[in-house]
């Protein structure tokens, strides 16, 4: 299988452990397109977003390259097996890179011309897509199966953003979906979902984040190899609606839901105050 | 005509007149320009709160308590060229139930001033009713032709005022009014000709029925059905006028562009109409077009303050009433189908507002809505005006009484709920 994975930083831990994981599983990637987050307009935003102190930190996660020790840290503990190799962490797709041989290209933009060219040189069958802009259609044109998204929800019952958070208050089991992109939100064909065990194992909704990452990854493994071997195949969104004619969009969500699905977390067999959707 | 130019003339002349406008007058657009400049919205903008409601609750009936007249009407609007308007018999009306809303969470003594500003509020409006049970349109003074949808707006206010002095002389000339809105009811359930704006009919009159059928479950059995069956028919004239896309025809508002206002009120208008008659075809009609709105917030960050029909694009200004009108039918339709995403859609939109509300200022502005954001977007320019206040607090009331629902486990979704 030739398999591009795309990232929105070098030292992105997510698209690093990727990276890792796919080649330990022999499924080396052939190449990674990074897209480039420097920026003003960006770096602005967040200073509006955040203050000064977190863009630093941001900036740091984005453009410095970490320890790599074994008893350094990473943000999402959960990938440090992932990250592991002999006796050092990989920090970096560039090291992985140079392990694997495989390429790492930086752009600016994912779907420039020149990315969408440097894409169909290396001719993929598919493309993991680990974070970055909004992809074109012209871009998820290029590979042969299609772009891999790993969707931290049950799809079709949650889509779109903070799913598990949402999935929480709605009583939906929280898990991964692993899915080809279309030019919808999380609307494309997918190839399979699963649950997450002891959800309520989770210390908080980012130790959550963070165990549902490590997850999808491990499970995006199993399901590249199910491709590999033709025993997986992928179904319409269409077909397995169970929310009937209602849209499974959901939104970023402000702090006092957060709050209850926080709560929810903590004492899952709590009776719902709320009414919820499904619920 | 002449009032027209009149009122243009006294607006431009606002400042040579009183001078020491000028400063904040100045200042507001400064404000502003800088932050539509430098401020770029993003997904997480609204998702913390940055400003408590309580406070913010606070400094709007501050703002509403400062603009009641010496005669008891509430001023439509502080100007920033010409300084408080006469007093506005339809606000006033409506303004009645927030302030009543705004006693049962109030701090001690805060609560006795509201319910006064409400008792002389009532008492003016009862002054203004003509024999024939109408109320007048326009500001005070202006003119004094019977207005339908200013009738069935004070009509509100008349309703909660009733329910609480228990005075039945309330009650009585609210009965006269509803039975003069009958009496001027088309066949087809609308309102037309010399009473409605412009001489026509308008899919925001839903905000009239909605009056009618809140009358009709405080009336006696007979006067109460009269009232439920012109809410009902007014409905059942609305409701085709709903496309499937969402978006809602017959707002009619000839020579202007359809203001997020009007749309808030048609949908405002028939999903209380909805609930309190049990049409649960008319919520699942309001759902639909208020998820397009929502989407569009969600999505873009705010909503346009016009959109042209199908809600295919907009005046790239914000018109903070009708945000605040969507934040309370979001709010509602929380409340009757239990889907937490309008209540998190509301408490975003809550959010933005929240941080729009000058904190400091004259009297006037500190605490105020103004019509537009930036302060000179199309929709009342250069205003604060007192229904962006009125429905801001609703909004917070209700966000307030939904989350203490929340918290308590009290809340039961309502009968009606599909």
């Amino acid at each position: 299988m030739r398999i591009v994975v795309l990232g929105s930083s070098v030292y992105s831990e997510t698209s690093c452990a990727i990276a890792a994981h796919l080649a330990e599983q022999g499924h080396a990637p052939i190449g990674a397109l990074v897209f480039s987050t420097l920026n003003r307009r960006t770096l602005l935003r967040k200073l509006g977003q955040w203050g000064a102190r977190e863009v630093v930190r941001y900036a740091q996660t984005k453009f410095v390259a970490r320890g790599n020790g074994k008893g350094a840290e990473l943000s999402n503990p959960y990938l440090r097996t992932m990250l592991s190799h002999g006796p050092r962490l990989f920090r970096s797709l560039r090291e992985i890179g140079s392990v694997y041989g495989f390429p790492i290209v930086t752009c600016r933009d994912q779907n420039s011309p020149a990315s969408i060219s440097q894409l169909k040189r290396w001719a993929p069958d598919f493309i993991i897509f680990t974070g970055g802009n909004i992809l074109r259609k012209q871009l998820l044109d290029v590979p042969r199966l299609g772009v891999l998204n790993i969707h931290l929800g049950l799809l079709p019952e949650i889509r779109g953003m903070s799913s598990p958070e949402w999935s929480l208050l709605n009583r939906v089991p929280v898990g991964i979906t692993i899915h080809y992109m279309d030019a919808g939100i999380d609307t494309g064909p997918i190839l399979q979902r699963f649950e997450l065990p002891d959800v309520n194992r989770s210390k908080s909704l980012s130790d959550l984040r963070y165990r549902l990452i490590a997850f999808g990854i491990e499970k995006a493994g199993e399901v590249i190899a199910g491709l590999d071997q033709g025993t997986i195949a992928a179904t319409p969104q269409a077909s397995l609606h169970s929310i009937a004619n209602q849209d499974s969009q959901f939104f970023v969500m402000h702090e006092r839901l957060q709050a209850g699905a926080a709560e929810r977390l903590a004492n899952p067999h709590q009776a719902s105050p709320v009414t919820m959707v499904n619920g | 005509m002449t009032g027209r130019i009149t009122r243009a003339l006294t607006e431009a002349t606002g400042l040579l007149r009183r001078p020491q406008r000028t400063i904040p007058l100045v200042g507001r657009v400064v404000s502003d320009k800088l932050r539509v400049t430098f401020e770029q919205r993003h997904l997480y903008s609204y998702t913390t709160t940055k400003r408590a409601s309580g406070d913010a609750l606070n400094s709007l009936v501050r703002w509403i308590l400062d603009a009641q007249r010496p005669d008891g009407g509430i001023a439509a609007y502080y100007s920033l060229l010409t300084g408080y308007s006469q007093s506005y018999p339809e606000v006033t009306g409506y303004i009645v139930p927030t302030l009543y809303d705004f006693t049962r969470t109030a701090a001690h003594g805060e609560e006795h001033e509201a319910v006064t500003a409400a008792e002389r509020a009532t008492c003016w409006l009862l002054t203004l009713q003509s024999p024939t049970g109408s109320f007048p349109g326009g500001v005070q003074g202006v003119t004094t032709q019977p207005s339908v949808f200013n009738t069935g707006q004070i009509l509100h206010g008349l309703v909660r005022a009733a329910t609480e002095t228990n005075r039945p002389q309330i009650l009585e000339v609210a009965a006269l009014a509803a039975d003069w809105l009958i009496e001027v009811q088309q066949a087809d359930g609308s309102w037309s000709g010399p009473v409605a704006y412009q001489n026509t009919a308008h899919t925001y009159y839903s905000m009239v029925a909605w009056a009618m059928a809140e009358l009709s479950e405080h009336a006696d059995d007979h006067a109460g059905q009269r009232y439920r069956q012109a809410a009902e028919k007014n409905l059942n004239w609305v409701l085709p006028h709903f496309r499937k896309s969402g978006w809602v025809d017959g707002i009619n508002l000839h020579g202007h562009p359809t203001y997020l206002h009007f749309i808030a009120y048609v949908l405002q208008g028939v999903l209380e109409c909805a609930i309190l008659l049990r049409r649960n075809n008319a919520i699942d009609l309001v759902a639909k077009s208020s998820w397009v709105l929502l989407r569009k917030f969600e999505t873009n960050k705010y909503l346009a303050g016009t959109y042209s029909p199908d809600f295919k694009d907009g005046l790239r200004f914000t018109c903070l009433t009708g945000n605040a009108q969507m934040s309370c039918v979001w709010l509602r339709l929380y409340e009757v189908t239990g889907d937490l995403r309008y209540l998190n859609a509301a408490l975003k939109m809550n959010e933005m507002l929240k941080q729009l509300i000058p904190v400091r200022g004259p009297r006037g502005i500190a605490g105020g809505v103004s019509g537009s954001y930036p302060v000179w977007g199309r929709y009342q320019a250069f205003r604060y005006i007192s229904w962006g206040c009125k429905f801001l607090a609703d909004a917070l009331l209700l966000e307030r009484r939904l989350l203490q629902g929340i918290e308590t486990s009290e809340y039961e979704a309502l009968p009606c709920a599909s």
